[in-house]
């Protein structure tokens, strides 16, 4: 008895400090955070772990922005405060984060993160906070829509699954006159099951035939089983829609057992350390890109994140975290321009249906599914130790 | 305060995985690296009960825990007869290979995840499950149970000759890990809204793990700190962020070498110095002192 | 026929390299009874260290092969010292070994994240034309190397165990420590020459894997095949770890061929299976119980 009545004392007493605990937190969540004497913009990526390279980047890149509008004077004579902060690649992670710029740090908007699995659960913090999100990279339709429902504080500034696997196989088959193609795609990461489902879909309905669908796991190494299954079927073309790491390895063993098939890949592949390891195995293939490293506007982008940053290299990151950037910007120099207090849920209705010229195109938000619309790819192929640009391509996606 | 209520949240549902793994490897010596597999059960139980078919959240968190602990059943029916260490690279597969069938449930997203979860994980529920889920297993420690946990923890072959049924009580153990792991994983899945299935890898078992190890093991205590720390610590220490798992591995093989029991020291809460004192205090003024004779016989 | 044959020579070049793992893996499971996970943090430390002998110090190729095996060799003495024999000289419970291993094998994982870096690391190219045609199959040379390395290793292991007065030392203390300990053997000396044998093994299996698979930190995640493995050729027997690991090799090419997504699950079925029918695996002895 004695026990009981210890343990109903400590039950007393914890649930008295959870009481207090929870009356403390009672801030007034009307507009989300408002500007006070500089406007913040927070970032999430991982600066930590496989992804860091990407997300270093993109973070470096939009903190160059940040320091050149900064010494331009600001927005609306306020000076940006950049906040950004490691998700580790793990989502617990990214919602801690979120979490902390949108309760401690009170930021305007976030830029980032670079990955579907982070942005989609940090949509609750989001809505409670009334603080957008724009990410740069993720490309899983959930994260703007849901279900039918959509996300009324989640933003992006890149293209869908759907629509990079639609344009791969548009082009194969249309441009490249493939009939058949094979698919080895990685089972256990969401873009390559995304961008394979719609490769394969849209290849199908366009009269193509997919002779061969193999997987592998994240943390194979050895894909040669698989792919002596695909070379025995002969397949026009090969799609690998993963990461350059895997891709390279794929292409190196593929040549080895003898195959000589052209082949297919997504964003997953752009990085200087494919060309390394695998561009010997690559000659002639096709990468569906988001912009054209060639373009002269790119070129300036390039240069000048060269210049800030020498030694470091330029990824697919810098031009989205870029884009990312502007359209916050254009959507907080409207709201500067219309109303007197900078409120992060004003920057999120004017990111509604905001419209900018980015560096990977025009960004025109769409107010249904906050995608930006009719984004066009750049088709990109490898000839001898570089990337050549081919053609900009827009899959016809009216279904 | 939104924001240390939030990471406070996270770990209680740690907790709840420490817990059930505390039990296991401290109390029962048995040790697992897959534990994030029972937490994946629980968490598409949960998902797909509440989702899909409408069940309340209270449901389906009980429910998570007992599916959860029912396959462990089967896992262990065909594991725990052997050694330690073929149980442990068991549990190991096990964990790796719940992940990869979710990866190929394509109804259930596969890879891409399910969605469209209910945030039903806030600081009070989280806590609140955790306070039921300690005093629970209190009270299991301080039955023949958790005597028979322990004995086999402390000499198997004896145990058995003494008429425990080493085979049952093993079970046991796992099976209420895994419930306790289960029930986690719903949290977790109503607190994310989101989950896939590479959320549950064997770096997230192994985390839970060092969670029991360097809180202390055999002392519910001991996973309680361990939860509260290593999830509150990298909130804290961020920028030391690359060197955190260095910091990690280091400190394991030094407290196992040094202080195998761990921070906890494998005392309770009541043990502690400071709460004797307290203790003490308590009984002088609230209880009648008895006359008696003065000790004397 | 043809697929057939190809995937039969995929699956031992698979095998080939599971089995340097294996064989390591389980001289040492034999003499100290338990799994050392850190293992293999010492196949992908080998791995780094060929790579940065012939990309620092530009080493020839075999040059870097020796320079990582001795450098695995000197690792995996440095880890029985630091992680295990404090526990052994305190008859610590098997339990607080795994915790050892597990927490050293994470400590080197992450070490080499911290100072070195994510990014995985590539080896130059070998042999330039890597390929020998056979009619429609293709062997790499580089996996014909192996096998020829692989197999002069082990012939030089089972040399050294049954011709050697050190070898036989070894052999006792597997068999009993403590009689052997009463026959003059000096146990201490005895397991820091498996573990030195283990970590050779070990170095040459990291060189090869990085050689085929690249170099990357998170590289040891391939000792559960290892283990898996010698378990299924039988914990405790040499020749059962290559034939097991040989064996699984071939059947997990089979199922990727297959079914290429159940790939691992196979690994793990394998375990389950033969934990339950055969525990003592196709060729092992028959361990006592350790209760």
């Amino acid at each position: 008895m004695k026990k009981l009545k210890k343990l109903a004392l400590l039950v007393l007493i914890m649930s008295m400090c959870l009481t207090l605990i929870v009356a403390c937190d009672s801030s007034d969540k009307e507009q989300g955070n408002v500007a006070g004497k500089t406007i913040k913009i927070g970032w999430i990526g991982s600066l930590t772990g496989d992804q860091s390279v990407f997300g270093i980047c993109e973070r470096d890149t939009i903190q160059m922005l940040i320091d050149d509008v900064n010494k331009d004077g600001g927005i609306a004579g306020k000076q940006l405060e950049f906040i950004p902060y490691d998700t580790r690649g793990t989502p617990e992670e990214a919602v801690n984060a979120v979490n902390r710029l949108v309760n401690n740090d009170k930021v305007l908007v976030i830029l980032g993160p670079n990955s579907s699995g982070l942005a989609i659960p940090i949509a609750s913090v989001l809505e409670k906070g009334k603080v957008a999100d724009i990410a740069t990279v993720a490309t899983n339709e959930k994260v703007t829509v849901d279900n039918g429902v959509l996300k009324p504080y989640n933003f992006r500034v890149c293209f869908i699954d759907p629509y990079q696997g639609g344009v791969a196989a548009t082009f194969a088959y249309k441009e490249q006159g493939f009939k058949t193609a094979a698919i080895l795609s990685d089972i256990s990461d969401e873009y390559s099951q995304g961008m394979a489902e719609y490769f394969k879909k849209t290849f199908e309905d366009l009269g193509g035939e997919i002779v061969a669908e193999e997987a592998f796991k994240t943390g194979d190494v050895d894909f040669r089983p698989q792919l002596t299954k695909i070379k025995e079927k002969a397949p026009d073309c090969i799609f690998l829609p993963y990461f350059y790491k895997e891709v390279s390895l794929t292409a190196q063993q593929a040549d080895e057992i003898g195959i000589k098939t052209i082949f297919i890949g997504g964003d997953g592949w752009t990085s200087d350390q494919l060309m390394e390891m695998g561009g010997a195995y690559l000659q002639g293939s096709f990468i569906v890109n988001h912009v054209d490293f060639d373009d002269p506007d790119v070129q300036g982008l390039t240069n000048h994140f060269l210049e800030t940053y020498p030694g470091q290299p330029v990824q697919l990151n810098t031009f989205m975290g870029h884009d990312a950037f502007v359209t916050a910007k254009a959507a907080i120099e409207k709201v500067a321009a219309a109303e007197s207090k900078i409120s992060s849920e004003a920057i999120a209705k004017a990111l509604n249906d905001i419209e900018v010229k980015g560096i990977t195109g025009t960004i025109h938000i769409s107010p249904e599914d906050h995608n930006p619309i009719g984004k066009e790819a750049a088709i990109i192929t490898i000839v001898g130790e570089e990337y050549k640009f081919v053609m900009k391509y827009a899959a016809d996606m009216s279904n | 305060m939104e924001y240390y209520l939030q990471v406070l949240t996270l770990a209680g549902i740690n907790l709840m995985v420490v817990l059930g793994l505390g039990l296991l490897t401290g109390f029962t010596g048995l040790f697992s690296f897959g534990h994030a597999g029972f937490m994946c059960i629980g968490a598409y139980t949960s998902a797909i009960l509440t989702v899909t078919l409408k069940v309340p959240f209270v449901v389906a968190l009980i429910a998570s825990g007992l599916v959860a602990g029912a396959i462990s059943l089967l896992l262990g029916r065909l594991t725990l007869k052997l050694k330690g260490d073929y149980f442990l690279i068991a549990t190991l597969g096990f964990g790796e290979s719940v992940r990869l069938i979710f990866d190929n449930i394509e109804p259930l997203g596969g890879a891409r995840g399910f969605s469209g979860i209910e945030k039903n994980s806030n600081f009070i529920s989280v806590w609140l499950v955790c306070i039921i889920g300690i005093f629970f297993l209190i009270r299991l420690m301080n039955s023949r149970y958790g005597r028979n946990f322990k004995a086999i923890r402390e000499e198997e072959l004896a145990s058995a000759t003494i008429g425990i049924d080493v085979f049952k009580t093993k079970l046991l153990s796992l099976f209420i890990s895994a419930i306790y792991a289960g029930i986690g994983g719903s949290l977790y899945a109503h607190y994310m809204t989101f989950i896939k299935p590479t959320n549950f890898q064997l770096i997230k078992s192994t985390e839970f793990t060092i969670m029991a190890i360097i809180g202390g093991l055999g002392s519910i205590t001991g996973s309680v700190i361990g939860a509260l720390l290593l999830t509150v610590l990298p909130e804290l220490l961020r920028f030391v962020a690359d060197w955190r798992m260095v910091i990690y591995g280091a400190a394991v093989v030094i407290l196992i070498i040094v202080r195998p029991k761990g921070i906890a020291g494998g005392k309770e809460f009541k043990d502690f110095f400071f709460i004797v004192w307290i203790r003490r205090l308590f009984n002088k003024i609230f209880t009648k002192e008895d006359p008696g004779n003065g000790g004397k016989l | 026929m043809d697929q057939f044959l190809q995937q039969l020579i995929n699956g031992v070049s698979i095998g080939s390299i599971y089995a340097l793992m294996a064989v390591g893996y389980s001289l040492v499971y034999s003499i100290m009874n338990f799994s050392n996970f850190a293992h293999g943090g010492v196949i992908m430390l080998s791995a780094y260290m060929g790579y940065f002998a012939i990309v620092l110090l530009k080493v020839s190729f075999g040059g870097a092969l020796l320079l990582a095996t001795l450098g695995a060799t000197l690792i995996a003495v440095l880890i029985e010292r630091i992680a295990y024999r404090p526990l052994r000289k305190r008859s610590a419970p098997t339990l607080y070994f795994i915790i050892s291993a597990m927490g050293m094998s994470i400590l080197l994982e992450n070490l080499v994240i911290a100072t070195i870096g994510p990014q995985f690391k590539t080896y130059p190219i070998i042999f330039a034309e890597s390929t020998i045609q056979l009619g429609n199959l293709s062997i790499s040379k580089m996996d014909i190397f192996m096998l020829i390395i692989a197999a002069v290793a082990l012939v030089g292991l089972v040399f050294f165990l049954n011709k050697t007065r050190t070898g036989i030392a070894v052999r006792a203390a597997t068999y009993n420590a403590r009689a052997s300990q009463l026959m003059g053997v000096n146990v201490d000396r005895i397991v820091s020459i498996v573990f030195a044998l283990g970590g050779a093994l070990a170095g040459i299996a990291g060189v090869f894997f990085g050689i085929r698979y690249t170099v990357y930190a998170q590289a040891g995640i391939i000792t559960n095949k290892a283990f898996v493995a010698a378990v299924f050729g039988g914990l405790g027997s040499l020749p059962g770890a290559i034939v097991g690991s040989i064996l699984l090799g071939i059947i997990e090419t089979f199922v990727a061929a297959w079914r290429s997504q159940l790939r691992d699950l196979t690994t793990f079925a394998i375990l389950i299976a033969v934990l339950v029918f055969k525990p003592t695996g196709l060729m092992g002895k028959n361990t006592e119980d350790k209760a």
